[in-house]
Parts: C-alpha cells; sequence; structure tokens
C-alpha cells in the first residue's frame, strides 16, 4: 500500500452487528486521493438512486485522507459523507478535532456505517477490538454528557468520540455530528442519519502509526510548512480571533447577512467584532490535531442572564447566524446558542437561518400566533432565540416545523412563506451575500450539497488581493475578476478555488490553511502528496486538476441520479431580485445566468441541462457511472 | 577564547541564533545546563509535540509511542502537557532496582541507560506524569532522552508551551495560572448565580 494510507476499510453492519475489514483498493488512489473522493466513489456505487436518506438503506462514510495524522499542518480532519437528509442529495461535513487520526492510528482509513440497529448503540474501536455497544442509557444525552459517559465507561480520557444529540435521536435535518464537544459536522444533517440508524456515538482509540513514503522529505517539507503558517500575517490574525475578524471585514465590504439576509450591514455590528469580543470574554486558545495555528477559543460569560456560560466558539458562522442575521447586537447570546446547538447537535447556521425565516414571515404578517403555538416572534429577542433553539432540538411546538429546515418549513406554513426561506437546493444559505460578493452567488448556486460556502467561495476578489489574482489568472483577466461587483471572469475564479479545495478535501487539511489568502495551493500539494504517498502521478499540478474535476462530476453525477438539472442551480429571489439596500454594494443584484453559462462549459456540462456530457465522462474516465444509474 | 553562555531556549529562532554564535571565530558557545519547561497558559492542545517526537525516534507517526504526552480536558478547555520534566522527586529515580535510572543534580532532568534496564518497568508505574511507557512490541522502555540537549517538542513547539532552558525564572504558579484563575472564576459564578457551570 501507498504511503499515508492504512489500507484497510472498516464495515459496521448495524442490521446484522457485524464488523468486516475490506483492503482499500489500490486502483482508487490515483484517481481519487482520498477523503471526499473515496466517499464519492464509494457512495456513488453503493447507494441506489432514490435511497431514503433517513432510511436503513443509506450509509453513512467516516472519511480520512492519506496525509491525515501525520505532520502536516491542519491534517485532522475527518469528513462525513451520506446522503443529506436536509437535502435528499449529495451530503458531506468536514469535521476539525481528533477523530480522523485517530481513527487512522487504530488502523483504518474509512469507516462506513451501514444498515440500521434495532436498539441504540454506540460503535466502540479501539483497535482491531470491534463492538456494537449498548446505548440504552445514554439516548437522550446531550453530546457533552455522552462523551463524558463513554470515557468513563472506558477509562481512557483518550477516547476520541464523535456523538449525536436529542437532535440527531429526534431526526431534525439539520442535525449535527459533535466532535470532541464543541467541533461539530454540522451542515446537511449527518446527526439525523446516524440517529435514524440508533447510533448514539462513534468511539474511537488507536495505538497504531502513520507511516509516510520518505519521511525525511516529508518532515522538512512539513516543518517548513509549519513555520510559514506561524509567520503567516493572516494566520497570526487568527490565532488571536479565530474568524471573528472577518465581521469587521464583512461590515466593511457589506456582505454581514443581516435580518435574514436582506440587508449587508448591521448596526450593531461592533459588539460583535473581534476587538470586543476577544478582551471580554475570551479565556483560551486551543487548536485541532496537528494545527500550528489555533483558531479556537474558549470563551466564559461572567454576567448578564447567560453568565455561566462556558463554551468554545462560536465562528463567525455563529456570530452570524444568532447576532446579525437575527438582530442581536450582543456576543452572550451567540455564544449561548452555540452552547445550546453543540450540546443538542445542531447545525448552526441552518438553525440561525431557519429561526431568522420565521421571524421574517412572522414580522411580515405571513404567520401568526396561531402558526408558531402562541410565540410572538421579533428580531433581537435573545431569551427567544435560545428557546426556540430548545424547542427545535427537542422537537417541540412550533420548533417540530423548524426542525424540517426552512424549505420544508416553508412548506408546511405555506401562506406565501417561501420567499422568506433563504435557501439553495434546501440547505440554508450561509454568511455570506451573492449581491455583493458575486463569485459566491455561483458558488452557492452550484454547489454539490446546496448553499455551500466551504467548496467555492473566493476570497481573492472578495478582498481584492490583485497580486494573488494577476498571478493566479493572469494579469489580462484585472481589474474585473477582482471586482466583486461584476460577473465577468466569475466561473474562471471559482473553478480554480473548487479544483484546489477538492484537492484540500482528499487529503484532508483545513480551509483556513488555503483561505485568506491561501498559505498553501496547488503547488504545495503536488509537492506533499507524492512525498507522503510516493505515487508521482500526484506531483503534477494538471494531474491533481483532472482529480478535482473527476470529483466535482461524479458529485454532479450523485446529484443528477436524484433529479438535480440546471433548474435547482437557482439563488433565492432575495439576492436575485431585491437589490441590496444599504452598504457600498446598495443597488446590486446577481445575474446567475451568465456565471452559470461560462461555469458549465469550463467544467465541460451542457448549457442547457447543467449536466455533464459524453465527452466530459469519458476525458475523466467516469463511463463506468452509467451503469449504475 | 571568548566563552558565550547562552540559554537553549528552543522554539522559533534560537537555532539560527546558536548558529550565527558558532560562526564567530576563536569564540565558543556553552550552552547552560538546561531542562524541558512547560507552560500551561499557552498550550493549545494541537498535538504536533507528540507526533514530532514519535517521527524523529520511531521513524513515523505514532502518537502512543511519544515520549510526552499532551491530556486534553475538552469540558473545561484545557490542555495540560505532560512531559518528563524537572520533578520536585524523582520516583523513577528511587523506584529503580538497578540504578539504571539517573538524574542530573543541576538541571533536575532524569535519564535512562537502557543498558542497565532490566524492563520490570516500575519506573512506568511511579512516573507521576504517565511519560514512561513499555513499549510491548520492542520489550523496551520508552524514556525521553532529551533528544541529546535539542528536543524536537520544543522545536515545534508553535505557541512556546514547552521549551528548554535553564531553570526558568518565573515560579510554577504563575506557569499554572490560567488554571487556577479559570476554575476560580467558574467556582464564584457558580455561587453568584447558581448556573451549574461545570
Amino acid at each position: 500500500m501507498a504511503g499515508g494510507y492504512t489500507g484497510k476499510i472498516l464495515r459496521a453492519n448495524l442490521t446484522d452487528e457485524k464488523f468486516k475489514i475490506e483492503p482499500l483498493p489500490k486502483e482508487w488512489i490515483k484517481p481519487y486521493i482520498g477523503g471526499d473522493g473515496f466517499g464519492a466513489k464509494l457512495l456513488f456505487t453503493e447507494l441506489a438512486a432514490g435511497t431514503d436518506p433517513l432510511g436503513e438503506q443509506n450509509k453513512l462514510i467516516i472519511g480520512t485522507g492519506p496525509i491525515t495524522g501525520t505532520m502536516w499542518p491542519m491534517s485532522g480532519r475527518t469528513v462525513l459523507i451520506s446522503k443529506a437528509p436536509l437535502t435528499g442529495i449529495w451530503g458531506e461535513s468536514h469535521v476539525g478535532g481528533f477523530l480522523g487520526a485517530e481513527l487512522k492510528y487504530a488502523g483504518y482509513d474509512m469507516l462506513v456505517i451501514e444498515g440500521k440497529s434495532e436498539k441504540p448503540v454506540y460503535i466502540d474501536i479501539h483497535d482491531s477490538d470491534l463492538a456494537l455497544r449498548d446505548a440504552k442509557s445514554k439516548w437522550g444525552l446531550t453530546t457533552d454528557k455522552v462523551t463524558t459517559a463513554i470515557k468513563k465507561d472506558k477509562h481512557d480520557p483518550d477516547v476520541q468520540i464523535a456523538a449525536i444529540g436529542p437532535a440527531g435521536e429526534k431526526q431534525v435535518r439539520f442535525a449535527s455530528v459533535m466532535v470532541n464537544l464543541a467541533r461539530a459536522a454540522g451542515r446537511t444533517g449527518m446527526g439525523a442519519v446516524l440517529g435514524s440508524k440508533n447510533v448514539k456515538a462513534v468511539a474511537v482509540r488507536g495505538h497504531g502509526a502513520v507511516e509516510v513514503h520518505d519521511l525525511d522529505g516529508f518532515l522538512e517539507f512539513a516543518n517548513a510548512a509549519h513555520m510559514r503558517v506561524r509567520n503567516n500575517p493572516i494566520a497570526q490574525g487568527m490565532s488571536k480571533a479565530g474568524t471573528w475578524g472577518l465581521v469587521a471585514v464583512k461590515q466593511e465590504i457589506g456582505e454581514f447577512p443581516t435580518y435574514n439576509h436582506q440587508t449587508g450591514v448591521f448596526e450593531g455590528w461592533e459588539k460583535l467584532s473581534a476587538d470586543y469580543i476577544r478582551p471580554r470574554f475570551t479565556i483560551g486558545d486551543r487548536a485541532c490535531f496537528g494545527c500550528s495555528l489555533g483558531c479556537k477559543k474558549v470563551n466564559y460569560v461572567k454576567e448578564g442572564p447567560f453568565a455561566g456560560t462556558l463554551e468554545e466558539g462560536p465562528e463567525y458562522e455563529g456570530l452570524m447566524a444568532f447576532g446579525s442575521l437575527i438582530g442581536i447586537d450582543d456576543y452572550a447570546t451567540t455564544l449561548k446558542g452555540n452552547q445550546i446547538c453543540n450540546r443538542y447537535g445542531l447545525d448552526i447556521i441552518s438553525a440561525g437561518s431557519t429561526i431568522a425565516f420565521a421571524i421574517e414571515a412572522f414580522v411580515k404578517g405571513a404567520i401568526n400566533e396561531e402558526d408558531t403555538g402562541g410565540l410572538k416572534l421579533e428580531w433581537g429577542n435573545r431569551e427567544q432565540v435560545i428557546k426556540l433553539l430548545e424547542m427545535i432540538g427537542k422537537r417541540e411546538g412550533f420548533g417540530a416545523i423548524l426542525a424540517e429546515g426552512s424549505k420544508r418549513a416553508a412548506e408546511k406554513l405555506g401562506k406565501g412563506t417561501e420567499k422568506f426561506a433563504i435557501h439553495v437546493k434546501g440547505m440554508e444559505v450561509s454568511g455570506q451575500d451573492g449581491r455583493t460578493h458575486r463569485s459566491i452567488a455561483l458558488g452557492h448556486a452550484t454547489g454539490a450539497r446546496g448553499a455551500d460556502h466551504l467548496r467555492s467561495l473566493v476570497v481573492v476578489d472578495q478582498l481584492g488581493y490583485e497580486d494573488v489574482a494577476a498571478k493566479r489568472w493572469g494579469a489580462d483577466k484585472l481589474p474585473e475578476i477582482i471586482d466583486p461587483y461584476t460577473e465577468k471572469y466569475k466561473a474562471n475564479a471559482v473553478f480554480e478555488s473548487e479544483n484546489a479545495y477538492c484537492i484540500r478535501d482528499t487529503l484532508i487539511v483545513c480551509w483556513y490553511t488555503v483561505s485568506w489568502p491561501p498559505i498553501f495551493w496547488m503547488d504545495d500539494f503536488t509537492t506533499i502528496l507524492p512525498l507522503a504517498t510516493g505515487e508521482k502521478h500526484f506531483s503534477k499540478v494538471e494531474n491533481l486538476v483532472e482529480i478535482a474535476e473527476r470529483q466535482v462530476t461524479l458529485k454532479r453525477l450523485f446529484n443528477a441520479r436524484e433529479g438535480i438539472t440546471k433548474k435547482d442551480d437557482i439563488l433565492p429571489d432575495r439576492f436575485v431580485k431585491d437589490p441590496m439596500p444599504d452598504g457600498p454594494g446598495k443597488g446590486q443584484v446577481v445575474d446567475l445566468e451568465p456565471m452559470l453559462r461560462d461555469y458549465y462549459s469550463l467544467r465541460g456540462w451542457d448549457l442547457e441541462t447543467g449536466l455533464p456530457t459524453e465527452e466530459t465522462l469519458k476525458r475523466l474516465s467516469l463511463e463506468w457511472t452509467k451503469s449504475h444509474s | 577564547m571568548i566563552q558565550t553562555l547562552i540559554n537553549r531556549t528552543g522554539g522559533i529562532h534560537a537555532k539560527d541564533f546558536r548558529v550565527v554564535m558558532c560562526d564567530i571565530v576563536g569564540h565558543e558557545v556553552v550552552y547552560l545546563p538546561s531542562q524541558l519547561i512547560v507552560d500551561f497558559n499557552k498550550c493549545t492542545g494541537c498535538r504536533i509535540c507528540e507526533l514530532a517526537c514519535s517521527a524523529k525516534h520511531e521513524g513515523k507517526f505514532q502518537p502512543s509511542l511519544a515520549r510526552l504526552k499532551i491530556v486534553r480536558y475538552d469540558d473545561l478547555g484545557l490542555d495540560i502537557p505532560n512531559v518528563c520534566g524537572p520533578c520536585e522527586t524523582a520516583p523513577c529515580v528511587d523506584i529503580c532496582p538497578v540504578f539504571a535510572m539517573r538524574r542530573d543534580p543541576i538541571t533536575k532532568m532524569t535519564f535512562l541507560d537502557e543498558d542497565k534496564c532490566i524492563l520490570c518497568k516500575s519506573c512506568v508505574g511511579a512516573c507521576v506524569n504517565g511519560v514512561i511507557l513499555l513499549d510491548t512490541v520492542k520489550m523496551r522502555i520508552i524514556k525521553c532522552d532529551h533528544c541529546g540537549g535539542d528536543p524536537e517538542c520544543a522545536r515545534v513547539c508553535p505557541t512556546g508551551a514547552i521549551t528548554y532552558g535553564p531553570d526558568s525564572s518565573s515560579a510554577t504558579v504563575d506557569k499554572h495560572g490560567k488554571i487556577m484563575s479559570y476554575l476560580k472564576e467558574i467556582e464564584r459564578t457558580d455561587k453568584v448565580y447558581s448556573t451549574g457551570a461545570e
């Protein structure tokens, strides 16, 4: 087996209560690398079209990449892949923490969870000792309690645990899987998949090793890479304030989603900015596995209604989801909301966005107290948000409707509430706004899992890095390509970034090494991958680009099987029809069509249907997919 | 011959400094007796030290065989690095029946002489930091040797939580300040608001 891999896939069949260890197919490595790539290949092959995401036939994959568990900076990430309950299409969620590395030390590249258990269980992996253990006493517990309980059961504080909370058990459509208490595989509802299978948690402990092909070369390059992270001024800023620094930046460029994405500037932004929060609330810095940046902040509220709240986070998206999006200018509320989400196991972005949807529908008179069960929803009500979150987590009253996500909730409520549900393909829009950042509009519309900010977010145009743009796309495309208000060349930027992020997601490394502006890019991946795996094929950028294109197209084919075509690559009317009301981008709307056409032709997809053409399938050697329809 | 006494503090720039000093003609660099120093306040729990340690000594990435251990308390948001540092007393030295374990009188660091070791595992149980291990595959005691004076863990630590230098001037209580103030604050708020904080 090539270096970096453990060469084993572990399958846990819950229906038969059996484990099976399979060799990792060698022929997967060259075309798919690992992580997302293996997941896409496996899920496409083994899942029939139209599978119910919450049914017995669905599978959940916990995947790692070839450099997971090594010294390469920020290589401790894990991916959870399944058919998504929230959207009914391709679902994946990446999570930090220590789970992925531990899984590799236990000796497995991937864990595939299949079938459905009759009673609540947790999957216990201790090197080669595999067991399904009874989790009856743990059913109903919040994620922090269940993590502590399993560590106590096993008499080992170093067990790494991925757990679901009550929201996952109740199959809330956007339930998350929590790792290390505060790291969330949040988006697309992976927690609901585990909940539907009656799996409360996955506990992993490993004592083995990850060996790379060329250790000396790898260490030299990895150590240099760590120094690049440490000396990078933006990375240094992030180790002080995590992603909070974005609040001030986004406010300045008018892209800080406020009042359910109605506008892009928030009057109370200063109380959510890094300079305000850090001295008042932060008491410690933490990091995920192998990370020299350390963006996780431990925060503590000393006074006010939420005094005594001790929790890591939230990130920028949390400040947006429970702050500006609902009109709250109070950090303590976002921290409390973050804590509730972590404990109940809810996706922060979807939870905040769904609540914002309900508030706007109520405030604009589309729904009333009869629909909400007597709740008077309003912008900026701190206690109400916390209460709604708990109701969603428990599926109580009005919370049961919101637990379906904003798309389904709008369908259920009717009365013209659809226009307040800000989602793409069923997944709530993250903390960006296409009107003042045109490339993310294209990213949101075309993302494989819905409105996604982590697969194709171009930061170069958002923040205007002229030199990076010139180097990457050629000076002839300036200045349009870094102008956030024009559609021109945006497809090129999205195409190139998405390809690089695809490789990032196969390795798997953290998003923060390839962001603002990237510390690592394709050139670094072409150096580290051959050093780790010994596979010379990975040493050329064009080969990696082809692998990335194959992956994007394969995910598209997965979605196409579920009926996704060009008609679904759309944005909510809010971004396309309502001009931005205030801020620097006042009056801007998105014109999606030209960007979509550019993007499709770059990807080799049909301009009218948005589906991959025959030539593209041939070029990317994906013809085998035709026999799996 | 001019002598310069320098601290071997590890960290980012220490090595470059040493190289420059050694290049001066007629000049000798003398290292002060050093020990591994841990500052609990600075540790982020990234475990890069465990990776670097196992890579250097074992040639692979295997934290379970690292000579040091980061204990993470996720519920409190604390990370405690356990290294083979200068213990006040050295139970491993006291308990060793064959005098294979030795302690430097100045730096208080301990060393294992593997030739004398009879694998009785007494030190494994006696170590208060839990960083002396028995490798049951190769049947040997795994014990930090401070990399012969240039510890890899101090070199790679991104926050300076682990350093290698002469006896530190800051008192132990300062290095534990974060934990102390933190626990006190939680206790206080719990009393005032009875929030049930853990």
